[in-house]
């Protein structure tokens, strides 16, 4: 696509939610709050819809992983509400978030590195009763590198197979709502393609997923919806093509 | 010096304070890597311990050996208690607050030791018990008991931590902390299971003590610095390093008199602890950086 083609492109407005046609998993409406005393999230919209994967992108410090944190439980939440599955959570402790189908991986630390593939999974699935085998076999299929070795500690795998670790422990709960913060940071474009492949996947399965996610354009490509967040609050929205083809979103937050 | 008598005299005695050392050193470690304090009353909750399973001797007559898994229950409950009032209500405070709250409470115990048995040396059981002979290694029943006794409590330990949900648990909070929140580990709840089995573990060390020597209400706060020179020689959050460490500070102190006058024994623990920081803080199995 030439400039000139993009340029000839509309100017997305703040599309409306019903254009995603799917039952909404997450709406979060003037969503407030910060770490102190300080307002970092000057009121985020943001709306997953079942089976969708919607991608937030910005430009550092612009409130991305907060956006997140605050989903989770992980930091005060001023203003607005996060309504996942029709129960408003905001202010919720994240162990009783994580009971309410809403599952989390974090950027960093991410793993138990003093235990085995095999008890991370275990400590993910820690809230459930009962059989976890089933649970177990899926995320084995899903990530078939981390079945051979199952019994390696954590803190021995390489970037991409602990990310895998990472992820498959959020997935024991069988949650509805998938939380990845920059899931790909540091890893191998050989490894970024892996775990980008995994979440389609996961996504085509029936679960829905928020990604924050440095690798902008490569996101963009495959998310049903993107948000692009600055200091603090929604800047532009759309279908992932869309904000692509945005000239305004690709020379400001996109690289050119 | 012949062989045997090394063994008899330095080596087997060794061993056996090695052991002792041994199960204080696996509860400092769990608290260190679980609960991220330096407990300084772990001394003297053995020495609680200690005379607790006295107490149980001398009102209902019954063997020490009856005597020692109601000490542990006791010591247990004890060690509960003083998290509920003292150090939980501290929980948000930064950890030297904790440290030295843990040395307020070592002397609130001992203090109560005092008021009750008295300042007094005792002894479970009276008269001289000869050691036996076996294929010329000469060693009293009571030794085995607390060596094989350490293994066994330990063993158990090892196996509930590796192999049970909660044991699994405890591993999580002290690999990664938020992680384990994250999946929905209740702190509250593992807070208390650490400190029931520190508890157990504090009766258990007290109790070998008092039964391979006496029991003094200064016993506890004397073997203290042994055994956190064993569980940091050992790595810290490691139990079966701390289990190495407790070994190696219990033999060396017993054979340092070979070499230094007895009197210097004691700094034996010293003289490890300070090697240990300088050389290799993370200590033989790779513990927590302190």
């Amino acid at each position: 696509m030439t400039s000139q083609a993009i340029a000839e492109q509309p100017m997305p407005k703040k599309t409306e939610p019903q254009k995603y046609s799917g039952k909404p998993i997450l709406t979060m409406t003037g969503v407030r709050g910060g770490y102190g005393d300080a307002d970092i999230l000057q009121g985020v919209d943001m709306q997953v819809t079942e089976q969708e994967i919607v991608v937030i992108v910005g430009p550092n410090g612009a409130g991305k992983s907060t956006a997140m944190k605050a989903i989770f439980g992980l930091l005060k939440v001023r203003g607005g509400s996060i309504v996942v599955n029709g129960t408003d959570i905001a202010g919720w402790k994240p162990n009783r978030i994580v009971q309410h189908g809403v599952c989390y991986v974090p950027q960093v630390n991410n793993i138990f590195r003093e235990m085995t593939i095999h008890e991370n999974l275990e400590m993910g699935a820690f809230l459930r009763k009962g059989d976890i085998s089933e649970s177990l076999e899926r995320v084995y299929t899903l990530f078939p590198d981390l079945k051979e070795r199952r019994n390696a500690l954590a803190g021995n795998l390489s970037g991409g197979q602990r990310q895998m670790v990472a992820m498959g422990r959020a997935l024991m709960l069988n949650p509805s709502l998938l939380l990845l913060d920059e899931p790909t940071a540091g890893l191998s474009p050989k490894y970024m393609e892996q775990i980008f492949e995994i979440t389609r996947n996961l996504r085509d399965a029936g679960l829905s997923i928020l990604l924050v996610e440095q690798h902008a354009k490569q996101a963009l490509a495959f998310a049903d919806k993107g948000y692009v967040l600055a200091a603090g609050s929604n800047r532009h929205e759309g279908t992932g093509q869309e904000l692509l083809a945005d000239r305004e979103v690709a020379e400001m937050f996109l690289g050119g | 010096m012949p062989f045997m008598e090394f063994v008899n005299f330095y080596l087997m005695p060794g061993i056996v304070l090695g052991s002792i050392y041994a199960l204080g050193a696996v509860g400092i470690t769990l608290v260190f890597g679980i609960l991220r304090f330096a407990h300084l009353a772990h001394g003297d909750l053995a020495t609680l311990g200690a005379f607790a399973a006295l107490g149980v001797v001398t009102i209902f007559g019954v063997s020490p050996w009856v005597a020692l898994p109601a000490a542990m229950v006791f010591c247990a409950f004890m060690a509960i208690g003083i998290d509920k009032l003292f150090y939980d209500y501290l929980s948000e405070r930064p950890k030297i607050i904790v440290v030295m709250s843990s040395l307020g409470i070592a002397l609130m115990l001992r203090a109560i030791v005092q008021v009750v048995w008295g300042v007094d040396t005792e002894t479970y059981t009276r008269g001289i018990v000869r050691p036996d002979d076996y294929w010329g290694i000469r060693i009293r029943d009571r030794e085995i008991y607390t060596i094989i006794a350490m293994f066994v409590i330990v063993g158990v330990l090892w196996a509930f931590l590796q192999k049970t949900k909660w044991g699994k648990a405890m591993r999580a909070m002290s690999d990664n902390p938020d992680l384990a929140l994250l999946s929905g580990v209740d702190n509250r709840k593992i807070t208390m299971l650490t400190w029931g089995i520190v508890g157990m573990l504090c009766a258990a060390s007290g109790f070998f003590l008092g039964i391979n020597t006496e029991l003094k209400p200064l016993m506890g706060w004397t073997m203290l610095l042994p055994m956190f020179a064993a569980a940091i020689l050992g790595g810290v959050g490691r139990v079966e390093g701390a289990v190495i460490g407790g070994l190696i500070v219990g033999i060396a102190e017993e054979t340092s008199v070979l070499f230094i006058p007895g009197e210097y024994k004691a700094a034996m623990a010293f003289a490890i602890l300070l090697l240990i920081l300088l050389v290799r803080p993370t200590g033989l199995l790779k513990g927590k950086v302190l």
